[in-house]
């Protein structure tokens, strides 16, 4: 390449997006994430073509781990077509012409925000969720010093007081999605805001987690067959979010994550992915 | 003496150039309570923090009987000393906010100090954090209240329950009656005494009430412009001073 | 139930598209052109070159038309664009003092050393909103009719690198001397993330390309609101001038200039009344952005001695690391369009559960066991 094809502003962009340079910083935070488990590794976020808070954390990661043989799936909320995954998909999928799906099950990267899908992932497929808000500690310390050592030391009794708190005030655990998770028994970590529901596949998986946060920096993992335990006292169960008697008003199934539709007084699936094809019998 | 739990020698600290307290030094017996007089100014509070760590020894030792020999608390990273600060060493502060987290319930800042250690079961931090409330008299009813609803002789006591949670091998206690009401205050001693009267618990007690020092303790040491002036029995002391502060001391006290 | 999921996400953001494209060439005016943009807006060009961290004038301006004049939006694409650009050389780091200034005003002297040097400035022009149809151009022809433009000078000679102030005030042993040599390479934000414990470097830098409305907002908070750290500064200087950029020759090793830039630089006098400070001297404040931002800068300077002093008392540090950057924020803010049903969904869950447990409805082991606690606790109390 000469000097006057580097200068030259338009000279096509390269594979995936970002310069080399850009994916091996990210490829070293991922790196470090993963032997590492639930620790949040500092990254010299780039900025993307998507407003910070939009996925420019969970993007980075797709794009410093995708190859042109990898086949993308990107949901918001569990839906293939919501706004935010139709246009990072058309972002990843315009800079690396890899081919796109929407079944879970042919996927080898799946990008998401807020959920996992429900179909089982295997150990051949990576999971990228995009994070907002990476720091678990943030609702008990603003402090960023002392969360740092409070991690450092596995200081986390402010957490706990804050369960006991709750249970006392309220009679129930009150958070609802982000829900805190200790990860190999060492770092407690923020799930995203994937669901309650979503986090047992978390526990033990098959697969790859990757977590960004493009805003805040952050990049942390959950390798598989690694142990992901919701933080809860031993007499008090994990409870995940279940309406007694709500069934999908498009497949009838009553055992995926459901979301309200008011309009029509029921519910349908999250992840309209996995509802489609429990309409064809084909899950 | 008998099996020591606490040697202090040598304990200096300066701000800069000015000296806050210098060379002290005194051996407490496992289940004793040391008791360190002086008036405001008189760097004994100084040395307390130093020994709780919480403010940097210019110079000093400070050694702690463990299981598996003394340590040598100066020495310990900040993180091995808030370990021990979770089941070994307590300390009650005068002002129960620095303490206790008054945003939180009397039970809540009894459970942090029982997760901190490792406890896992709601029902029995529930239980325990219920016993201990009620060994410092604390009404249950108040134990899902905030701490910040509580008078001052509440939150005392509710820091003291914090404080013995765990039953530390050492208890720190800096002028933990004063700025209570007197009626309050005795109280507060009473309970105090039972403290360590009913546990194993070896205590450094820090006042510049005779009162509280003769209560409590039976020996002590007299602090003045930051040097050691006497120490001994603490019925002896108060009886019989020999250095020229503590006589005054003395005479202030029974003006 | 006749349930037909709304959907179609990428269709409405086709759509969307579209009709911002035909909002910009909307109306019978003319296009506008990239270099009417940096010749009649150029603070606007400035401000989203510094907010971006890109001197780059017509890349910027062209930011500008693409983002309908929303500064923020714009220095987001200048940002954006320079992430997939490579890096060719690392520039040499330059000596402030080689800034060539076009302004240069000392408020702490009537006379200092060197110029007061007003330069262009719209500090002293009339606040009269022109109503006129006349374009700008003819009003300044009615001033300067025919003539050069002049340069104002007040007291010494048009000396384009006068000394700095503070220059004089170290030598008079008034200023705190805090050069160090520990930190001499500027901590790159663009490589390396921060967080509280960075060095000065790095605090300048987040501040160089802070958005410079929080930059000014937590300045006067940090005056006037009721946690604030800051008492009012004096300005030592502000200059706004060019400054070499130089790169090491890959065959020489020697430094080569490849062009300049204009920056604006501040510096703040701080009067030091603190226990433990030299109470006898002053401490000076840095500020420093790309292109004619003096607001900028000038909270900057203040910030930064600021947070000096604070030494981690307050969390005024981590205000400015973590606080000021417009794309940070507004991205996260802007993201709360985003759908967030599944995350609802579950809280909502929460309250119904929450409610259960209130009006007994649902009484499992937890919950009766917290009720026995209540009935020993009668029981207590009663006795």
């Amino acid at each position: 390449m000469t000097i006057a094809e580097l200068v030259d502003s338009s000279v096509t962009v390269e594979f995936a997006h970002l310069d080399e340079q850009s994916k091996r910083v990210i490829r070293r935070a991922i790196l470090t994430a993963v032997a590492v488990p639930g620790y949040q590794v500092p990254f010299a976020s780039q900025e993307m073509p998507v407003a910070r808070g939009w996925g420019s954390g969970g993007l980075q990661v797709t794009l410093a781990a995708i190859g042109p043989n990898d086949v993308i799936k990107v949901i918001d909320q569990g839906d293939d077509d919501g706004i935010n995954a139709a246009n990072l998909r058309r972002l990843i999928v315009a800079t690396t012409d890899v081919e796109e799906t929407t079944d879970a099950r042919e996927a080898t990267i799946i990008q998401s925000r807020h959920r996992i899908p429900e179909e089982p992932l295997t150990s051949a497929q990576l999971l990228v969720l995009q994070v907002p808000v990476p720091e678990v500690l943030r609702g008990v310390e603003r402090d960023m010093n002392e969360m740092r050592r409070m991690h450092a030391e596995s200081d986390y009794s402010k957490m706990w007081v804050s369960l006991y708190e709750d249970l006392v005030r309220n009679g129930v655990v009150t958070a609802s999605t982000g829900y805190p998770v200790l990860v190999n028994g060492r770092y407690v970590m923020a799930t995203t805001p994937i669901p309650r529901w979503d986090i047992p596949q978390l526990d033990n998986a098959e697969f790859l987690t990757l977590f960004g946060a493009g805003r805040e920096k952050r990049i942390y993992a959950i390798p598989p067959h690694t142990k992901v335990e919701p933080l809860t006292f031993d007499d008090v169960a994990f409870e995940v979010e279940i309406t007694p008697g709500a069934t999908c008003l498009l497949c009838a199934t009553s055992d995926t994550y459901l979301i309200e539709v008011p309009s029509h007084h029921g519910w349908i699936c999250s992840d309209t992915d996995f509802c489609t094809r429990k309409r064809q019998d084909n899950v | 003496m008998s099996e020591w739990a606490l040697h202090v020698e040598g304990l200096t600290k300066w701000y800069g150039s000015t000296l806050a307290c210098r060379d002290v030094g005194f051996t407490v017996a496992a289940g004793e309570a040391i008791g360190i007089i002086g008036e405001s100014g008189s760097g004994k509070s100084t040395a307390l923090r130093c020994i709780a760590g919480d403010v940097r020894a210019s110079s000093g030792r400070v050694l702690l009987q463990k299981e598996g020999g003394a340590i040598d608390l100066l020495e310990l990273s900040d993180a091995e000393r808030r370990g021990l600060r979770v089941d070994t060493l307590s300390i009650v502060f005068q002002d129960p906010s620095e303490g206790l987290d008054l945003r939180v319930t009397a039970g809540g800042n009894i459970a942090e100090r029982l997760t901190a250690a490792g406890w896992r079961n709601f029902s029995a931090i529930r239980s325990r954090a219920r016993d201990l409330l009620d060994r410092v008299d604390v009404p249950i009813d108040r134990m899902d209240d905030l701490v910040e609803t509580f008078s001052g002789g509440m939150r005392q006591r509710v820091q003291l329950a914090k404080a013995v949670a765990n039953e530390p091998s050492l208890l720190l206690l800096d002028e933990p009656t004063t700025g209570l009401d007197a009626s309050v205050a005795a109280g507060v001693l009473d309970l105090i005494r039972s403290l360590l009267e009913t546990t194993r618990v070896t205590a450094v007690v820090v006042s510049h009430d005779m009162s509280v020092i003769s209560m409590l303790t039976s020996r002590a040491i007299v602090m003045h412009q930051g040097h050691v002036v006497e120490a001994g029995l603490t019925d002896q002391l108060f009886e019989d001073p020999q250095h020229a502060y503590t006589q005054q001391l003395v005479s202030a006290a029974r003006g | 139930m006749g349930y037909a999921a709304a959907r179609g996400g990428l269709e409405a953001i086709l759509a969307a598209e579209d009709l911002v494209r035909r909002k910009r060439t909307e109306g019978s005016s003319a296009p506008l052109e990239v270099d009417q943009i940096t010749d009649r807006l150029r603070l606007s060009v400035d401000r989203v070159m510094g907010e971006a961290g890109l001197w780059a004038p017509e890349l910027a301006a062209r930011a500008l038309r693409q983002a309908e004049g929303d500064l923020v939006e714009a220095a987001h694409l200048l940002r954006a664009y320079r992430s997939t650009r490579r890096r060719l050389a690392r520039p040499v780091t330059v000596d402030a003092d080689e800034l060539e200034i076009l302004r240069r005003i000392v408020p702490a002297y009537r006379v200092p050393e060197g110029p007061q040097l007003l330069g262009r400035t719209l500090d002293y022009v009339g606040r009269l909103l022109d109503t006129s149809d006349r374009v700008s151009t003819g009003v300044e022809e009615a001033t300067h009719a025919g003539t050069e433009p002049q340069v104002l000078v007040f007291g010494g000679e048009t000396d384009r690198r006068p000394e700095r102030l503070l220059e004089q005030l170290r030598r008079n042993d008034l200023a705190l001397d805090r050069r160090r040599s520990d930190d001499p390479e500027p901590y790159d934000i663009n490589v390396h993330p921060v967080r509280p414990g960075v060095p000065r470097s790095a605090r300048l830098s987040v501040m160089a390309r802070a958005e410079t409305g929080a930059l000014v907002n937590l300045w006067y908070r940090n005056v006037l609101g009721p946690d604030g750290y800051i008492r009012e500064i004096t300005l030592g200087e502000v200059r706004h001038g060019w400054l070499p950029v130089r790169v090491e020759h890959p065959a020489t090793g020697q430094p080569v200039n490849l062009g300049r830039i204009r920056v604006t630089e501040t510096e703040a006098i701080e009067d030091l009344d603190g226990d433990d400070e030299a109470r006898d001297h002053f401490d000076v404040g840095y500020g420093m952005c790309v292109g004619h931002n003096e607001r900028k800068a000038i909270a900057m300077a203040n910030l930064d001695i600021a947070v000096h002093r604070d030494g981690g008392r307050s969390s005024l540090e981590q205000s400015v690391l973590m606080t000021t950057d417009g794309l940070e924020s507004s991205g996260f803010l802007e993201h709360l369009k985003l759908p967030h049903y599944v995350t609802f969904r579950s809280m909502v869950e929460r309250k119904m559960s929450l409610r259960a447990v209130a009006s007994g409805e649902r009484n499992d082991d937890r919950a009766a066991a917290i009720e026995d606690e209540e009935i020993r606790t009668e029981a207590v109390v009663g006795a």
